[in-house]
């Protein structure tokens, strides 16, 4: 899937509009072949990178290396790049095929060969049979399917995709992202996906780039930004984490304590160093995800899993899952914290106003620095 | 409207609720049609009628007649000045949007403020008085014109042109001069609202900026262009007022023959017959216009 090949690499790369910077020195290399993902809100900079790699922006400072060489002076035209743009900026003066077919028509790629790979592009994003529309005449997952078509169809070395699956409803949203995903795998290129929605970010990419305030706070996978995240910001950006914050206390390269409002919270830190070698009395948080919490069955914690004690104050259903908020009883007043339980069709056994017990493995407990 | 239930109101003995409720859609309908048909399409309808009356000495006959359309087909003057007063228009249609494209290009491309600041620039002319500007331009191209002097002093003529002066050169050039406003606003407002991001879906495919030019922007100005030249011609085939005042005698339109049906030859009849001929001339130029603009409702 992915080898250790460095495809494109930015090294100190920034942009400031006059005293402002939207973009800190950044450094991210992007493997040849994987589908990788920037995220963050609006304003974290995201675009300006991918932008900057199309050649729309020039950075103000740093080198963009592409095989190891720097392509500053690479206009946007022959930059071996293609993008999917937000709006999917469609040519509303040609039909389909002609706008699948510009990038090789403009490198005066024979009439028939350009025919031929419009063919086979369309039949890749199963658009064959509306070749002759005009943009206007198709729906907004079409339209989608054209501009990747259009992207693809020049063998570009990098594919720049800029949120285009914003403008589309839920459904089809799911839809686009493992058509996309399929599509990646099957043409092998290297896929730079930006956007702001963290659960498209782990349907879809094989890492995932973090960022906020112009800085890449983590780069990993899926997995490692969801449950290892590095800084209080990924903490709070991939869905409804709990968070308490402490003072670290004692621990090993496994596990280490931290002293909070509600106890000590015994917490996992492997492949995390700069947590574990932190010194004892610096501020932290314990992360938590909701679903890894369990109502406990009494009062007390099994080995390896920490608990803590409150009352329910709020109960609500969400589908596959009911969401509980409880008021845990700490030393500084109630501290809320979310629970997910699978929803069952005769309701949950908990209401508001109850008291409950929870409870949640050190295992699925991580820190990351205040 | 009003429920039927209730007590009306009246003042002084008219009702409050229904007298609104009756009288205002009644005005408001009144003013929206009235005011177009009495005084746009009644007089339309007028000279219609009138181009069918004719007259013979000095009395005009009220008798309704083919006579004056058929003196227009038959009689070898109004033909061939009809004629070259269209060649003419196009002409300077031509000319005004190969002057007003490069214009309004240019105008596009700069940012922000200076954009505007120049447009308006553009248009003050159009706040001019046109007579005005007849006789600045007549004062250009004139014998002791700007331009002659120019060419004089600079020593590459010898003695005063007289080809751009009262001939349909001078119709020409005034025309294309005086008109250049209407054909780049249009242009611009196209090039204006070709979003900028399919400038940049083509320069990322590959396009260099003149397959960019030639593929994307020119196309999509292209509604904006037609229109823009429809307006120069329609504008220009219904002036007499230039021709009459730069055109001296060889620059004969057919503007001007009608303003002598009414003015010098006082056959109301025979102008309002080549008026409806004029008129049939613009209607048909915007129609065409339409055709070709309206294809982009496909796309749009």
């Amino acid at each position: 899937m992915t080898g250790e090949k460095i495809l494109l690499e930015l090294r100190a790369v920034g942009k400031s509009f006059g005293p402002t910077a939207v973009l800190e020195k950044i450094d991210l290399a992007v493997r040849d072949g994987e589908f990788i993902t920037i995220l963050g809100p609006s304003g974290s900079g995201k675009t300006t990178i991918l932008r900057m790699i199309g050649g729309f922006i020039q950075p103000s400072s740093g080198e963009i290396r592409l095989d190891g060489r720097d392509i500053a002076g690479l206009p946007i035209n022959r930059r071996p790049f293609n993008t999917v743009f937000q709006d999917y900026a469609l040519f509303p003066h040609m039909d389909v095929a002609a706008n699948v077919g510009y990038g090789l028509m403009v490198r005066r790629v024979a009439r028939q060969e350009v025919a031929r790979r419009v063919r086979q592009a369309l039949d890749l994003v199963q658009l064959g049979p509306l070749a002759s529309r005009y943009p206007a005449q198709l729906s907004g997952g079409q339209r989608q399917r054209v501009a990747l078509a259009r992207a693809i169809i020049c063998e570009p070395r990098l594919i720049l995709l800029d949120e285009p699956l914003a403008a589309l409803d839920v459904e089809l949203r799911k839809q686009m992202q493992l058509f996309l995903k399929d599509i990646q795998r099957e043409i092998k290129t290297t896929f730079l996906f930006v956007t702001h929605d963290q659960e498209e970010a782990i349907a879809m990419a094989d890492r995932i780039c973090v960022m906020n305030t112009g800085r890449i706070l983590q780069l990993g996978t899926p997995r490692e930004v969801y449950y290892r995240p590095q800084s209080e910001f990924v903490a709070r950006f991939f869905g409804d984490n709990n968070l308490v914050e402490g003072i670290l206390g004692p621990g090993d390269a496994r596990q280490r304590r931290i002293e909070t409002p509600l106890g000590s919270i015994l917490c996992a830190v492997d492949g995390q160093a700069e947590v574990a070698d932190a010194p004892s009395g610096a501020r932290a948080f314990a992360v938590f995800r909701p679903e890894s919490v369990m109502p406990a069955p009494s009062a007390g914690a099994p080995a390896g899993e920490n608990s803590a004690t409150g009352s329910v104050a709020d109960v609500s259903f969400a589908g596959a899952t009911t969401v509980a908020v409880v008021n845990l009883e700490g030393n500084a007043g109630p501290l809320a914290a979310r629970v997910k339980i699978a929803s069952r069709v005769d309701g949950v056994a908990i209401a508001p106003g109850d008291r409950l017990t929870i409870a949640w493995p050190a295992l699925e407990c991580r820190l990351v620095l205040a | 409207m009003s429920s039927g239930s209730g007590v009306n109101r009246r003042i002084a003995g008219l009702p409050l609720d229904r007298a609104r409720a009756r009288l205002w859609p009644a005005a408001l309908g009144l003013t929206a049609y009235g005011l177009p048909i009495t005084f746009i399409l009644l007089p339309l309808a007028a000279f219609l009628t009138y181009s069918f009356f004719y007259v013979t000495g000095a009395t005009t006959h009220y008798d309704l007649t083919l006579l004056n359309y058929r003196r227009f087909f038959t009689d070898t003057i109004f033909l061939p000045v009809f004629w070259r007063t269209c060649v003419l228009c196009l002409e300077v249609a031509v000319l005004a949007i190969g002057f007003g494209y490069p214009v309004a290009f240019f105008l596009a491309g700069l940012s922000g403020r200076k954009k505007y600041a120049l447009l308006m620039l553009l248009l003050v002319p159009l706040l001019m008085s046109y007579i005005i500007k007849i006789y600045a331009i007549r004062s250009i191209l004139g014998g002791t014109g700007f331009l002659n002097r120019a060419l004089l002093d600079v020593g590459i003529i010898d003695e005063p042109l007289t080809i751009f002066v009262y001939n349909l050169n001078a119709v020409l050039l005034t025309l294309t001069a005086l008109l250049i406003p209407f054909a780049v606003l249009p242009i611009f407002l196209s090039l204006e609202r070709i979003p900028r991001s399919l400038l940049e879906a083509s320069a990322d495919l590959g396009a260099s900026d003149l397959q960019t030019f030639a593929r994307v922007i020119l196309p999509l100005s292209l509604p904006g262009t037609i229109a823009a030249a429809t307006f120069v011609f329609v504008l220009a085939i219904g002036d007499f007022l230039t021709p009459q005042m730069v055109g001296g005698q060889s620059g004969f339109t057919f503007g001007r023959i009608i303003y002598s049906q009414f003015g010098s030859a006082f056959n109301w009849p025979f102008g309002a017959a080549l008026s409806v001929i004029l008129a049939a001339v613009v209607i048909l130029a915007i129609v065409i216009a339409a055709r070709f603009t309206g294809r982009g409702r496909e796309f749009r």
